[in-house]
């Protein structure tokens, strides 16, 4: 009778006794999870309707919202240690989504030195953290956010623009200059080499856009303004025709090689959708695990997972995100698919339970540690009995 | 389409174990799924794993050909990476196999894929399923666009055999029974009478082993 349910932690919270009960976070949430009780008046976050793009956290005035990703205080403090590193007054905020290579940085906003910082949305980047950034010494800041209608959270992007006008302006009138934060849009998109399209129709059949077509003759043809860049097909693609912006195949295996060459075993590689798990400032500090960010799991490609089995990875746990906050249309139930296609033949040749597909939401931040606590431990008795061999 | 399935790895990792150094070689023809680089390089790398398991070093080369069945193409793109290969290591259907055992009579060339039929593929269903025999003899035109001689278990040519029940085979209750289709399509089209026209015996000698076009 003593059994306590324990309430499972959550990525984002309202504190009552700070809500004034504005609505500005019931305005502004894209997924109507903040409504007003009728009779108390009391504003209500709905967690399960939440997915933790912290738009509202950004812009509650009486800081009733907390949240554990990216809060303006641990951003601040991130900033403050890693700015004599970078030896430059210049800050690139850039959104997750939609952020590329950092040469490609450069050219969009003419800037050769800067400090990075990539955050899940730049809608959730309140003034105050800019205003925390100039007053650390930053003098320019740089924004780039996701194109409007690319953007993962609807509103995050458009917040942003608006926000750095009415900043710009007030600076303006401080005395700090005209345009101290710029803001760009980029989004990233699939490419095609229809040189190697053999013209199977698989990116046709499988975009969750209908951004792929077929052209007879002519083979794959993409409509890149419908396209998300989720990179399904890509991972899908029978004759590595495509690639996708900043997430190309050369990139990833170089990074399989260089994380794999700096861990310890038995070494767990995690190749995890962004948006299932909003990653940590600091970096991984454990020896034994390593991730690699992916725009969707469906983008996960068999090649990479047998790559890193075949430079000395013990496990590859794969994380998506659930059905229901996949913004991809599906795209992770797909990824479970094909991920359990590729677990039958591994164990064919005897590699079993090396592979493991999870779901995790991000905004119970809880759920990933411990797929990932019980994947290790399964890694760590197959790694010891093989030694017993 | 030739619809194709891997075969067992163990049964592939059987078949190459006596060679090291193998040309592994996709198909981008009319297998289905596709056969092409991808599964030829995933594969190469699923049976580089094995083999570490076992401690035995294979070395793979993988490519991918048009259409392994025109021994034109394939002889062309193929010669050029024969060098020191041992086996060949085949994702395309019996023809392509045989395509390529043909010209490289020396070596070994061995089957990646069991050749179920020629099909049809439904993609939002994820089925793929038998379509034509390949009888060469097509009655099509008479049957409403549907073959019996592949979708009737019987293959009757003058159906139905009156075993069907709620529509599904006698034989397979998984299974549409193909004549009350083509009863139901050729009624829909007005053209019910053709059901009572006899079809004779097919004639055997159409299904040719060879053609000199």
């Amino acid at each position: 009778l003593n059994q306590q349910v324990a309430e499972p932690e959550v990525a984002i919270k309202l504190n009552e006794d700070y809500c004034s009960r504005c609505s500005i976070c019931r305005s502004l949430c894209p997924f109507e999870a903040i409504t007003k009780d009728a009779e108390s008046g009391k504003i209500v976050l709905e967690i399960e309707k939440c997915q933790v793009c912290g738009i509202c956290y950004s812009a509650c005035p009486a800081k009733a919202i907390d949240t554990i990703y990216y809060d303006c205080g641990s951003l601040a403090k991130y900033l403050e240690r890693v700015k004599p590193q970078y030896k430059s007054d210049s800050l690139v905020i850039m959104c997750k989504g939609s952020a590329p290579d950092f040469a490609v940085v450069e050219r969009l906003f003419g800037v050769s030195k800067f400090i990075p910082l990539s955050v899940p949305c730049v809608g959730r980047i309140s003034e105050e953290l800019l205003l925390r950034a100039l007053a650390m010494g930053i003098k320019k800041i740089y924004l780039l956010a996701c194109d409007e209608d690319y953007c993962r959270f609807d509103r995050g992007s458009p917040l942003a623009g608006r926000r750095v006008l009415a900043l710009n302006h007030l600076l303006e009138q401080l005395g700090y200059g005209r345009e101290v934060i710029t803001l760009k849009q980029n989004s990233l998109k699939v490419k095609v080499d229809r040189d190697l399209c053999i013209s199977c129709g698989n990116c046709a059949f499988y975009c969750p856009y209908g951004a792929a077509s077929l052209d007879s003759p002519g083979g794959a043809k993409f409509d890149l303004d419908a396209c998300r860049g989720c990179g399904l097909c890509v991972a899908v693609c029978p004759a590595v025709a495509l690639d996708l912006d900043n997430w190309e195949r050369e990139r990833i295996s170089t990074l399989i090689s260089q994380l794999l060459a700096e861990m310890k075993p038995p070494k767990i590689l995690v190749f995890r959708c962004q948006w299932a798990v909003f990653s940590p400032l600091d970096g991984e500090s454990n020896p034994h695990i390593r991730t690699i960010e992916l725009p969707c799991s469906a983008r996960v490609d068999a090649f990479h997972i047998l790559e890193a089995f075949q430079r000395g990875a013990d496990g590859v746990l794969i994380v998506a995100c659930p059905e229901e906050d996949c913004r991809q249309e599906g795209a992770s139930a797909k990824a479970q698919h094909w991920m359990e296609a590729l677990q039958k033949r591994l164990n064919q040749i005897g590699f079993q339970d090396r592979l493991r597909f999870c779901f995790v939401a991000r905004r119970y931040p809880e759920q990933f540690d411990k797929e990932l606590q019980q994947f290790r431990q399964g890694i760590e008795a197959v790694v010891s009995k093989r030694r017993r061999k | 389409m030739i619809v194709t399935v891997q075969k067992p790895l163990d049964e592939i990792l059987d078949s190459i174990s006596p060679h090291s150094k193998i040309l592994i070689a996709g198909c981008d023809g009319c297998t289905q799924p596709p056969r092409g680089l991808r599964e030829a390089k995933v594969l190469s790398q699923l049976l580089e794993l094995a083999g570490k398991l076992s401690n035995k070093e294979f070395q793979f080369k993988v490519t991918t050909l048009v259409k392994q069945c025109d021994s034109f193409l394939t002889a062309s793109a193929l010669k050029p990476q024969m060098d020191g290969m041992e086996a060949v290591l085949s994702l395309a259907c019996g023809a392509g196999v045989q395509t390529v055992a043909e010209l490289f009579p020396d070596i070994p060339v061995l089957p990646a894929q069991n050749s179920h039929f020629i099909g049809a593929e439904d993609r939002e269903g994820g089925i793929m399923e038998d379509r034509c025999a390949a009888c060469g003899d097509c009655l099509l035109a008479l049957t409403g666009g549907i073959c019996p001689v592949t979708r009737c278990s019987k293959g009757l040519l003058n159906g139905a055999c009156g075993g069907a029940n709620n529509g599904k085979c006698e034989m397979d209750p998984e299974r549409d029974c193909a004549w009350e289709l083509i009863f139901k399509r050729l009624e829909r089209q007005g053209k019910l009478d053709r059901i009572k026209e006899l079809r004779p015996p097919r004639n055997y000698q159409a299904k040719a082993w060879r053609l000199t076009p």
